[in-house]
């Protein structure tokens, strides 16, 4: 899943639906704004935190059986792409914490 | 088409899955049903709470053209043992479930699908048990409306929770109907074939079975946490809500400015 996405929403703010720039810390939703007025609706960092630290580790738990259901599901995609999966990982969990702590 | 089949046991349910949103769209930004969402995409949470409802033997997903790939791509992941059909829908709601009723109109015709169930996939809180009570209720009555009183009461309804049709309903402010509903799938399939040939675009189901079909309605309650994902709060609130079903989040603590 990307780190930002958008989507119309109404903006409780301005009333208007419009898109909105949503932005994910992994699998959390961290903020929100809408593009027409700028309206920010956030999670407050002290709660974030926390909870990001804990998906993360049910994520990393149930990575070994996320892994056997694509390999089973599709081996050809799942050996080619797997040590480029290896090396991504890392790199996608630093900039996670990145975006977490910067937020 | 058909999922875990019926045969033997009876017709059994379609559920139709509306993804198509109302096609105002201004065309860059992402359907909002497939968003993310606490690890899945926000249409998907409707299959996830939709899968052990065994009375549901067809799935229908209407979605908007530009989405159809994504959407597949999003099932083959999330949902790759569930055999869904996947159609276009139209600018207007009624077109969306007319598309998706022309889907199972062979199996409603051929006695396969005695209901059919309707339900925005905007609303991924719906729980397996709410969809188990529209259906039942259908069965029952020919049609079945959960809904939300504002004054804590549903007003006008027979003692036994029921109704002689729909049109009130949709005129009374202090009634939040929900989805999903339910309707007994060949009346239902005749008012929208009755709707296609007269033109007429109702603003929901209830304003196309109102007008064509003379089919009892009962009046359930919905549920609370029901929510429709409209603002940029709804989300969030899905988010913290989805925690307390197993998704390991904490209950509190965002905030607005």
């Amino acid at each position: 899943m990307s780190d930002i996405a958008s989507a119309e929403l109404t903006c409780a703010s301005c009333a208007r639906t419009v898109d909105h720039e949503l932005h994910y810390s992994g699998r959390l939703l961290h903020s929100t704004r809408c593009t027409a007025c700028d309206h920010l609706t956030e999670v407050e960092p002290r709660v974030l935190v926390p909870a990001y630290l804990l998906d993360l580790e049910q994520r990393v738990v149930s990575k070994p059986r996320r892994l056997l259901r694509q390999a089973v599901r599709e081996p050809s995609t799942f050996l080619l792409g797997l040590p480029l999966a290896v090396v991504r990982q890392p790199v996608k969990i630093a900039r996670e914490l990145r975006s977490l702590f910067r937020g | 088409m058909s999922g875990r089949t019926a045969s033997g046991r009876g017709p059994g349910a379609a559920l139709i899955l509306l993804a198509a949103g109302n096609g105002q769209r201004s065309g860059h930004a992402t359907n909002k049903v497939l968003l993310p969402l606490a690890g899945r995409r926000v249409f998907t949470w409707s299959l996830d709470w939709t899968a052990p409802v065994h009375e549901i033997t067809h799935t229908v997903l209407v979605v908007r053209e530009s989405d159809r790939t994504a959407a597949a791509a999003v099932l083959a992941k999330e949902s790759p043992r569930r055999d869904i059909t996947i159609v276009s829908g139209g600018n207007e709601r009624h077109d969306s479930e007319w598309a998706g009723l022309v889907a199972v109109s062979r199996a409603i015709r051929a006695g396969e699908v005695d209901v059919v169930v309707i339900h925005d996939a905007a609303r991924p809180l719906a729980g397996s048990e709410l969809f188990r009570q529209v259906i039942a209720a259908a069965r029952e009555h020919g049609g079945a409306l959960p809904g939300r009183s504002v004054v804590g009461l549903l007003p006008r309804a027979n003692p036994n929770g029921t109704r002689a049709h729909v049109g009130a309903a949709g005129a009374t402010p202090t009634v939040a109907v929900q989805t999903p509903q339910a309707f007994r799938a060949e009346p239902l399939l005749d008012a929208y074939e009755a709707a296609a040939r007269e033109g007429f675009i109702g603003s929901d189901t209830a304003s196309c079975i109102e007008r064509f079909a003379d089919i009892e309605i009962a009046y359930l309650h919905g549920e609370a946490h029901n929510i429709k994902i409209t603002f940029p709060e709804d989300l969030f609130v899905a988010e913290r809500l989805l925690a307390r079903s197993g998704f390991s989040l904490p209950r509190r603590g965002w905030r607005s400015r």
